[in-house]
């Protein structure tokens, strides 16, 4: 089945790399995806926004008007993009930035404190790989270990301490997620 | 088959234009292509070839033009604004009947543009991509798989023809990541320079001359001769893809990013029971003529030009061939606003409806 | 025994250039100093546009033509493609100090292992003899027919002494052609260029100052004393840069 999944924040977020990791997930899993950055002409702490499509069957169109499921990671993100995600879609938040969004009742709405759970787990830096958790814990997209074999790739090359504590990321949010199981 | 990987259009590009067997490249940075050179930066060393970032998008394609002279096998590649600084070089390829390969990742124009995709530069591709009233083939991949097999071939075209060719495709696709199946390392030797070229590596040992300037007599023959090659293309060359377009009433012609998004809408609006379908020019020169032209025009009722750039561009194309057989409408977005999947599926039902546009 | 002989790069023809212009005399030192090198079949001449285009007609060793202002570029796709090669340019100073100037310096900044040979006669022959960016002031031409103004139309420019102040290039130099020892030298100059090239040591620039007698209007004994009393005062003859005899 067709997802669809929009990232969005602020440079610095993770924003692209988090939709990378799940499109090659998906990939790694025999699934198809595309991957579609969007960004602004700053190097550094401009809008930055991903598109990630996954489905069984080739990827047709890598730009859908709306999303089956949307990440804000930021205030001003969620202003820009908040409804840009289908009724019956996912709509993830990251409640450390966005501490009162007005709700909507045609979505499942989860809020997490990304930011605080990844400063807790050790570095503000590991916030998308939260996210990630959630996303999978939520809705199944990728399995957790292949998506713990993405980022043992995509960090082999550093301390062995990050992997750790990126897998603990992927744990904590994949918990959080679970108490929001959707079918998709 | 060679190997997956999950990468960028521009990094498909590039590593399959190294597999094509590719040992030059010299551009000047531009976004949104700069992941080609780059990515060649780092790799053409690695196989013994040559990267130079040019002082200028004019020296770049003069350094192509240098080494395709060679018998390198030689790319540049850049974005509109840097597409027409290169117009010089590659009207002077054609004239010297050098073979190389240029990409174009396009951007909104005219002028500076925007940096953000757009399909602005159809009409400088297939009419004028220089002085002098040349022609290279275009082709226009919709993917980061069919980016890597046209760059595996272009080449093999540019040789047999001893003329450039340039692959077109908008800075959506140069973004996008998709798995891509690699076509194998071909193995280039020296002395497989071609006979033509300058190299001495082949084992000439005549004097060897390329000059883009002729005498009067010469240069008509050889104005003749491209022209015969030009008809040749379209016998032997065109590339299309048809989709769904045996029954269909209303025909979207459509290249690229924006031939996905139509594809998309077309498998949506026949759900609904609508009979349309879908024409995509692979090579929009040779431009597939015959698919638009023998189309039966008792059934077809419209045809719809869709296009990531306003107003559209391949429309003269079309009705070239329609012949005023059918009402051709178009629908694009530009400057950098890209064509998303409803608002293309809400132009198509709009104009098979009744409404025009 | 032959004690005078047309070198073998230079074709049994017509050169194409007016009587008594020194691009004859400057084609024929590049053709020797690569013979003497026994570099004849390995040496590929790029060939630039303006009168110095007229090389198409008569050099017979391999030879690619180009675009004009463009030889430094297409010459850097050669010699990183095939470094073998002794590859050099021959530019007149329209093609190399106006249209082609960014690619001139950038060439000689990458410290590209070729040689530039600068032919600077101070205007553009072909076309009919306009300004040049190098024309005197007060030098007459199509386009400053009372003579050139710097006012409104600058200096002239000084090549060698521009690449010169660069890092990479390793031998800078000028030579005038209108005297035997100018031509002595000349001969000396462009030997050692191309032999630094064939020794892989970098980038090397000759300009030889040349005349153009049917544009400057004037007999070609004329010209030469007009080069000893307006051009060498100021385009000065000399060694600009020599990295070997610095080390």
């Amino acid at each position: 089945m067709k997802q669809s999944f929009v990232f969005s924040g602020s440079g610095g977020q993770g924003i692209m790399s988090a939709g990378i990791t799940l499109a090659h997930t998906a990939i790694d899993m025999g699934k198809h995806a595309t991957y579609l950055p969007e960004y602004g002409p700053e190097q550094r702490g401009g809008s930055a926004k991903c598109t990630v499509v996954i489905n069984d069957a080739p990827i047709v169109s890598p730009l859908p008007t709306r999303c089956d499921n949307l990440i804000v990671m930021n205030e001003q993100a969620y202003r820009k993009f908040g409804e840009d995600v289908k009724p019956g879609g996912v709509l993830l938040i990251n409640s450390s930035r966005i501490p009162a969004p007005e709700t909507r009742d045609d979505v499942t709405v989860i809020a997490a404190p990304v930011d605080d759970i990844a400063l807790e787990l050790g570095s503000p830096r590991i916030a998308n790989t939260v996210l990630l958790g959630i996303l999978i814990g939520a809705t199944e997209i990728v399995a957790k270990e292949t998506l713990a074999l993405s980022l043992e790739d995509k960090f082999k090359e550093k301390k062995p301490e990050i992997l750790e504590m990126n897998i603990k990321a992927l744990d904590r949010g994949i918990a959080i997620g679970a108490q929001h199981k959707l079918k998709v | 088959m060679g190997e997956k990987r999950f990468m960028k259009g521009n990094e498909a590009i590039a590593e399959a234009a190294v597999r094509a067997g590719c040992r030059f490249f010299a551009g000047y940075p531009i976004t949104p292509q700069n992941e080609i050179p780059e990515y060649l930066s780092r790799r053409l060393p690695e196989v013994g070839g040559a990267y130079v970032q040019g002082e200028s998008e004019v020296a770049s394609v003069n350094m192509v033009y240098g080494a395709a002279a060679m018998g390198t096998r030689s790319m540049t590649s850049s974005s509109g604004p840097g597409i027409s600084l290169k117009a010089e070089g590659i009207s002077y390829l054609a004239a010297a009947m050098l073979p190389a390969v240029i990409v174009n990742i396009s951007r909104g124009g005219p002028g500076l543009g925007s940096i953000q995709p757009a399909q602005s530069d159809y009409l400088q591709a297939t009419k004028a991509l220089g002085h002098g009233g040349f022609h290279a083939m275009v082709f226009a991949p919709n993917s980061a798989q069919e980016a890597a097999d046209i760059m595996y071939a272009a080449w093999d075209y540019a040789e047999r023809d001893r003329n450039p060719v340039l692959v077109l495709m908008d800075g959506c696709l140069g973004n996008i990541m998709e798995a891509v199946d690699l076509p194998p390392m071909r193995e280039i030797k020296p002395e497989d320079a071609p006979e033509w070229s300058l190299s001495r590596r082949n084992g000439r040992d005549y004097q060897g001359n390329i000059t883009p300037i002729y005498t009067e007599p010469i240069l008509e023959g050889i104005n003749a001769m491209a022209g015969e090659m030009y008809k040749a293309w379209e016998e032997d060359d065109v590339k299309v893809e048809e989709f769904m377009v045996e029954d269909a009433e209303y025909i979207i012609v459509a290249y690229g990013i924006a031939s996905r998004v139509s594809k998309e809408a077309v498998l949506n609006l026949r759900e609904k029971g609508f009979k349309v379908g879908l024409i995509r020019p692979i090579t929009l020169y040779p431009f597939p003529k015959k698919s638009i032209r023998n189309l039966d025009y008792d059934r077809v009722k419209g045809i719809i030009d869709i296009e990531m750039t306003i107003p559209a561009q391949m429309r003269e194309d079309i009705e070239l061939q329609v012949m005023g057989r059918c009402p051709v409408y178009e629908y694009g977005r530009s400057g950098g606003c890209l064509l998303d999947d409803d608002g293309v599926y809400d132009a198509i039902y709009e104009i098979i409806t009744g409404g025009d546009r | 025994m032959a004690v005078y002989k047309r070198p073998e790069l230079i074709a049994d023809a017509p050169s194409g250039y007016c009587p008594g212009c020194l691009h004859s005399l400057a084609t024929k030192l590049v053709a020797e100093a690569i013979e003497e090198l026994g570099q004849a079949d390995n040496a590929l001449n790029v060939i630039s546009v303006g009168c110095s285009a007229l090389n198409i007609l008569y050099w017979s060793g391999d030879f690619l033509s180009v675009a004009h202002g463009r030889a430094p570029a297409a010459a850097t796709g050669i010699k990183r493609t095939n470094p073998e090669r002794l590859v050099f340019a021959y530019q007149g100073d329209g093609d190399l100090a106006a249209i082609g100037l960014a690619e001139i310096m950038s060439a000689a900044n990458r410290g590209e292992n070729f040689t530039v040979v600068f032919a600077n006669n101070q205007t553009y022959g072909m076309t009919g003899g306009q300004m040049a960016p190098t024309t005197l002031i007060g030098q007459k031409t199509t386009t400053t027919v009372y003579g050139r103004d710097p006012q409104t139309t600058g200096y002239p420019m000084k090549m060698c002494e521009l690449i010169s102040t660069l890092e990479a290039p390793v031998y800078v130099a000028r030579f005038a052609l209108n005297s035997p020892k100018g031509v002595n030298d000349a001969r000396k100059g462009l030997k050692k260029a191309f032999r630094l090239q064939m020794e892989g040591k970098g980038f090397t620039f000759i300009e030889l100052l040349t005349n153009c007698p049917t544009n400057w209007k004037m007999t070609p004994l004329q010209t030469l004393e007009y080069m000893n009393t307006n051009t060498i005062p100021y385009f000065k003859p000399g060694v600009y840069k020599d990295k070997e005899a610095q080390a």
